[in-house]
């Protein structure tokens, strides 16, 4: 026998439609999409998401929020960018010529200076509790469906611990496929001995298996096995994409790095379908010679980004895909005595532009010696908001889940409204 | 005669007593010192520090004058053999030339040394060249009366963190972040040799990252070796938690002859400063990652350590003075601190910002 789950699927997809403030992309949401004029517009206007994860707490001192000639301001300058006004570290010199591009929000205050407990803000936008990460959320509302990639993908060189990937309430089939580099997932190819024909054999009599297992169970249980084995499935026939496919062209842009070929990465898994790729940096939590590893990371980070940002850009998927530059925090504005900063939740910086945001602004600031926010303080939730409304979703509305309805963002606070078009 | 090299003549070996090591003067500065230089005149001590300015004290009277000239902070200092100019090295790549003898100096002359940070800077025997360094991944060469640059050599794939002048004038040393150490020939202006010093880089696997350099080059005066110090056995160097090391090199062959190290394993940190001492021992000044520092005095022929001195605060900066009998150490608590190698005296009090007196030069 069934449990009863409240309510039926139906009512389910009508409840995500409201979430989706695209017209089309609501359409896709309840399956109507069914001519081929209507899928072009769906492609041409799928929104999705690239976050560049600078692991460790970037300092933003040494970033976005350059404070030269102050008592914490560290040795580096600031320098002008593309839009007149707005100064970040010599350390960004490409960001620098694309700063029209991008917008600044310097007036974050999380209030927390622990990795694990900042990151799962930033991601969350919510302080505690089994919320989606904004990954997951993208995967479930922006991913289309015929998509054979799954919606979030994490590239990075070592993992993080994220229960459920990042996905909680929204299921396994949101949560995050995790990349070790650009290595496929393991197992992707059929065992040897298995042709076409065997494999269509053994994929008919697991769907059978499959049937009879569902039928005694609840969906939620069942979609999580479906999700895993579509999404492997999908993967085996885009294999060739971790394959080498990278043009010597495109990595004498990118470089051929592990930072490069990541991006080089990302922009194929965002060309393919993916509604969230989140591409990891290590290597910022400096609490020893802050300035050298910012000048090699930053060094690294700031070319492979910018490759990526142009071609976004000349392939015409800016306008719909939001960049966002985040770390799980800033670093302190004091420096330690070993050329150190350390943790600092109380007054940072992120980048972030493309789809819905307005370009070479700068929210917020800090004061002179960047220890406080100055003006238009904002925490991880209302970045969040910003997010989700950045690429059409209305993230005041709720998660309609069985039995339950949950709100997407922090219902106690918004979205920075004046960084939206 | 170039303040790298000590003139042996001048020691008094019946005063020296590295083992009475005690401090005789100090110098306040309100923010963390970066690097520090006495001339070889021993009139002053000049520093660096976390902000633009460079603190010149007057090693008799403690006088001190702020020298405003930079916009980063500077890394590196060096004098003319007489002591009346100074050149210092920023990390925003400009090299400034002072006259010491001005009561409020202004640069003489400002050099755009280096895309990124010069790292270091010294002045030729002949004091007519100086030799700079920096994160444009050149080592340069240029001569102090107008100027200009004399040789520019590139082969270093990473930032370059420290250059000097053999003692005859004829060579350049210059080491980069990977240990990668060249020789450059400055009559053919060529480059002459290759040199692993790799045992002083390490790559910190947990964040992707490269840490090494030389943070101080010095040569021994009659040119058969040099030492350089830094760090090695990189653990987790964003936290700090490497050896510091000082590495002596032969002159003729290029390989490595010593490696001096910790005694007990205990101290983690960075090796910020190296001098041969003209008595056959060698003087490292070191930074703990406790912010703690360290005065280590080896033999070349020994194992471990024949005394080591802790310092009140980490060390950023090391340099011998003329007499040979006395050190002077930059420190990360703002201060600059002489340290005299003998028993104490009763003159050798010591009270803030003031120089107890010194007749032994």
């Amino acid at each position: 026998m069934r449990r009863n789950q409240g309510c039926n699927p139906l009512e389910h997809e009508m409840a995500r439609r409201r979430f989706l403030t695209s017209t089309v992309a609501g359409a896709a949401g309840i399956g109507l999409v069914d001519t081929h004029a209507q899928a072009d517009q769906l492609k041409h206007q799928q929104k999705r998401i690239l976050q560049v994860f600078l692991q460790g707490g970037v300092s933003q001192l040494e970033s976005w929020d350059p404070k030269p000639g102050t008592v914490h301001g560290g040795p580096f300058q600031a320098i002008p960018t593309s839009v007149p006004g707005i100064h970040i570290s010599e350390l960004l010199p490409n960001i620098a010529q694309r700063m029209h591009l991008l917008s600044i929000v310097r007036s974050i205050n999380i209030k927390i200076n622990d990795h694990e407990q900042g990151r799962q803000f930033m991601e969350k936008g919510r302080r505690v509790g089994q919320f989606p990460y904004v990954g997951a959320v993208a995967s479930k509302y922006l991913a289309t469906p015929n998509s054979n990639l799954p919606g979030y993908v994490h590239v990075s060189s070592r993992g993080l611990s994220d229960v459920a990937g990042g996905a909680a309430f929204l299921g396994a089939k949101h949560g995050q496929l995790k990349l070790e580099g650009i290595k496929p997932p393991g197992n992707l190819s059929a065992p040897a001995g298995i042709d076409a024909v065997a494999d269509a054999s053994r994929d008919k009599l697991r769907l059978q298996f499959n049937q009879r297992f569902a039928d005694r169970r609840s969906k939620a249980m069942t979609e999580a096995y479906d999700a895993s084995y579509d999404q492997a499935a999908g993967l085996m026939e885009r294999r060739a994409m971790f394959e080498g496919t990278a043009s010597k062209k495109d990595l004498e842009r990118y470089g051929t790095h592990d930072f490069g070929r990541y991006c080089l990465l990302a922009r194929t898994l965002l060309e393919n379908g993916a509604a969230c790729v989140k591409v990891t940096h290590h290597g910022y939590d400096s609490h020893a010679e802050n300035f050298n590893f910012h000048l090699e990371q930053l060094g690294e980070f700031d070319r492979p980004f910018c490759m990526l940002l142009d071609d976004l850009e000349t392939r015409g998927m800016l306008e719909s895909t939001l960049v966002v530059i985040y770390s799980e925090f800033g670093r302190t504005p004091k420096v330690n005595v070993r050329y150190g900063r350390d943790h600092w939740g109380t007054a940072w910086s992120i980048a972030l532009g493309g789809c819905g945001i307005q370009p070479g602004a700068v929210i917020g600031s800090t004061n002179e010696t960047g220890t406080e926010v100055a003006d238009r303080e904002v925490d991880a939730s209302h970045l969040f908001h910003t997010y989700l409304q950045a690429v059409g979703l209305d993230s005041t509305a709720e998660h309609d889940l069985p039995g339950r309805s949950i709100p997407i963002g922090d219902p106690a606070t918004e979205s920075i409204q004046e960084l939206l078009v | 005669m170039n303040a790298d090299i000590a003139d042996k003549n001048t020691i008094d070996r019946n005063l020296l007593d590295v083992t009475q090591s005690h401090q005789v003067a100090e110098f306040k500065h309100e923010i963390a010192l970066t690097t520090l230089r006495v001339d070889p005149t021993d009139r002053f001590v000049a520093a660096g520090a976390e902000d633009p300015d460079v603190q010149l004290w007057e090693l008799a009277s403690s006088e001190r004058r702020t020298l405003k000239g930079h916009k980063s902070w500077v890394r590196s200092i060096d004098f003319s053999a007489d002591g009346n100019r100074m050149f210092t090295a920023c990390w925003g790549g400009i090299v400034n030339v002072w006259d010491t003898s001005q009561s409020e100096p202004k640069p003489l002359r400002t050099i755009h040394a280096h895309k990124g940070a010069a790292r270091f800077v010294r002045v030729s025997p002949d004091g007519q060249q100086l030799a700079t360094c920096g994160n444009d991944l050149r080592v340069k060469v240029w001569n102090i009366g107008d100027g200009k640059i004399v040789h520019e050599f590139s082969g270093h794939e990473r930032h370059v963190y420290g250059v000097s002048f053999h003692p005859d004038g004829t060579h350049l040393v210059s080491q980069d972040l990977m240990g990668g150490i060249n020789v450059w020939d400055l009559q053919s202006g060529k480059h002459k040799q290759s040199i692993d010093g790799s045992v002083m880089t390490g790559y910190d696997k947990k964040f992707a990252a490269d840490m090494g350099g030389s943070r101080d080059l010095q040569f021994k005066a009659d040119g058969s070796q040099w030492a350089s110090a830094g760090i090695t056995k990189v653990t987790n160097s964003f936290a700090g938690v490497q050896d510091p090391i000082v590495v002596l090199f032969d002159w003729t062959t290029g390989k490595e002859i010593k490696q001096i190290k910790s005694d007990d394993n205990n101290v983690k940190g960075i090796a910020w400063g190296v001098r041969f001492h003209p008595d056959n021992f060698v003087i490292t000044a070191v930074a703990d990652r406790s912010g703690k520092g360290e005065l280590w005095f080896y033999r070349p022929e020994e194992e471990k350590a024949f005394h080591t001195m802790k310092l009140p605060s980490a060390a950023r900066g090391l340099d011998l003075l003329s007499d040979n009998l006395r050190v002077a150490v930059a420190h990360a608590d703002g201060h600059a601190r002489i340290y005299r190698m003998t028993a104490k005296r009763p003159a050798d009090t010591t009270t803030p910002a003031k120089a107890a007196p010194e007749t032994a030069k």
